[in-house]
């Protein structure tokens, strides 16, 4: 077997522009996870039962599930109900965003809980307000604690967004399978691809155990 | 009156009974020290005057006036004035953690009593210069060592004015040679006049700061007299078996 990599160069252009349109739309689902899950979150630790229910199911009905399903789901199925075509950008984002909200809302649930109880103490001797705790005291520590798996949530997501190129989006992944068929040349291009998603995904994931680090020395009086 | 007057308090977790009708006064000049067995619920009574904890029975008076009142059902009526009047300093500092020490000094008087921010900094770096914090007004509590932690947090208290400062073991947690910063500051403003109800398991400081001992065990007051008395003239044989016990450990 011999290995050529030259003819990549020639590539290049339509593997940035897939590589940009794989960042933005990871863009715009972390940003709407991040809300929805921030929403979602507090349904889960509501006293509202009726709340705490329906976003327990829905959480737990988009973890359980695989990622692919769902995009599959809001590309044909949902259409179908809307009686709109939703484009594939649009159903990638819908879905991703939507699964990003599910994880989302429990690395901030887990934060709310892990704030530990005398620090609720401290706000009831100090007389606070229960809105004025949750908006200056508790909500501003639990951001500060999720901060880091938010961030691996961020990787993740980069990674599993590859799998938007089973609904036939030109992003960085569906590309490099259309080159790999054009060149008959798999071995090159999915080695090519594989690097480049490592370009991306490594740092961040050193940005994370690095933010860790400093967060949880803030964090921890 | 009393200035503070406990009576029938109870208090349970579940099936374990803490208190089954407890008494309690104190005057507005004392200072008073709670001593005992672990597990005979000094800092639970702390807890129980702070609000932070349902009282099944019982009320707490201060200054006259019912502020809580028992319930057997869980539903204990609290009147807010507690949080106003009384100051509450823990044995984990419980700071908040992403304040600075003005931050966390100015947050309840701005947030909750409505005081303009200005004053209420200045009211906090004066506090913090009498604590010879000054320098320390724009770090965070990371930052800080154990003691300082902790008198930013008796500060962070004595920014609301209470009538009554509880300290509930506010030196167990600190390197022995950061007690002493700490208990100086308690000692200073002791001798400015404030009231004070302090659980603690250091004797000599005890018997320093307090104007009254009391030594419960059990959930029972066994015995309550001036420091001098209690210490050096213990009553009640359980008293003694403590003392003996304690004092022994403590070398």
């Amino acid at each position: 077997m011999d290995f050529d990599f030259s003819f990549l160069a020639e590539y290049s252009g339509v593997l940035w522009r897939g590589l940009l349109t794989t960042l933005q739309f990871v863009g715009i689902a972390v940003v709407l996870g991040l809300i929805w899950g921030f929403l979602l979150s507090m349904g889960r630790t509501s006293a509202n039962k009726g709340l705490y229910w329906v976003t327990t199911i829905y959480v737990e009905f988009f973890r359980g599930t695989p990622v692919l399903v769902q995009l599959f789901w809001i590309f044909f199925c949902l259409p179908l109900f809307l009686g709109v075509e939703l484009s594939g950008f649009t159903s990638a984002v819908i879905a991703l965003s939507l699964y990003s909200g599910a994880i989302t809302s429990e690395s901030f649930r887990a934060a709310l809980k892990s704030i530990e109880a005398s620090q609720f103490d401290a706000c009831t001797a100090l007389g606070l307000p229960q809105g004025v705790q949750t908006v200056f005291v508790i909500l501003p520590q639990a951001v500060l604690r999720a901060i880091p798996n938010l961030l691996s949530n961020v990787v993740s997501l980069f990674k599993e967004s590859a799998l938007v190129s089973a609904v036939g989006m030109a992003d960085l992944m569906y590309v490099g399978q259309n080159i790999a068929n054009n060149v008959a040349r798999p071995i090159e291009i999915l080695t090519a691809i594989a690097l480049i998603y490592f370009a991306i995904g490594f740092p961040l994931t050193r940005a994370v155990s690095l933010v860790e680090g400093r967060l949880l020395k803030v964090v921890k009086a | 009156m009393a200035f503070v007057e406990i009576d029938g308090l109870v208090k349970r977790y579940g099936s374990l009974s803490i208190f089954e009708g407890f008494d309690l006064h104190m005057e507005n000049a004392d200072r008073l020290v709670l001593i005992g067995p672990s597990g005979c619920g000094k800092s639970t009574l702390l807890r129980c005057m702070m609000g932070l904890e349902d009282i099944a029975g019982g009320t707490i008076r201060l200054g006259g006036d019912g502020y809580i009142q028992g319930a057997e059902d869980g539903r204990m009526t609290l009147d807010k004035r507690v949080q106003k009047d009384v100051g509450m300093v823990f044995q984990h500092y419980t700071l908040f953690p992403h304040l600075s020490v003005l931050g966390n000094l100015c947050l309840a008087p701005v947030r909750s009593r409505g005081v303009k921010k200005s004053e209420a900094k200045d009211k906090a770096l004066g506090l913090l210069e009498r604590f010879g914090l000054a320098e320390r007004a724009n770090f965070y509590p990371s930052q800080l060592s154990g003691g300082q932690k902790q008198r930013v947090a008796i500060a962070r208290a004595l920014m609301l004015d209470p009538k009554l400062m509880l300290f509930d073991e506010v030196t167990s947690a600190l390197d022995p040679e950061l007690v002493v910063e700490v208990e100086n500051t308690m000692m200073e403003l002791a001798e400015g006049g404030m009231p004070m109800m302090i659980v603690t398991h250091d004797m000599h400081f005890a018997r320093s700061i307090a104007t009254k001992v009391v030594f419960q065990e059990r959930g029972k007051v066994i015995e309550a007299a001036a420091p001098d008395d209690l210490f050096s003239n213990p009553q009640q044989e359980r008293t003694r078996d403590f003392l003996r016990n304690v004092l022994h450990i403590a070398g």
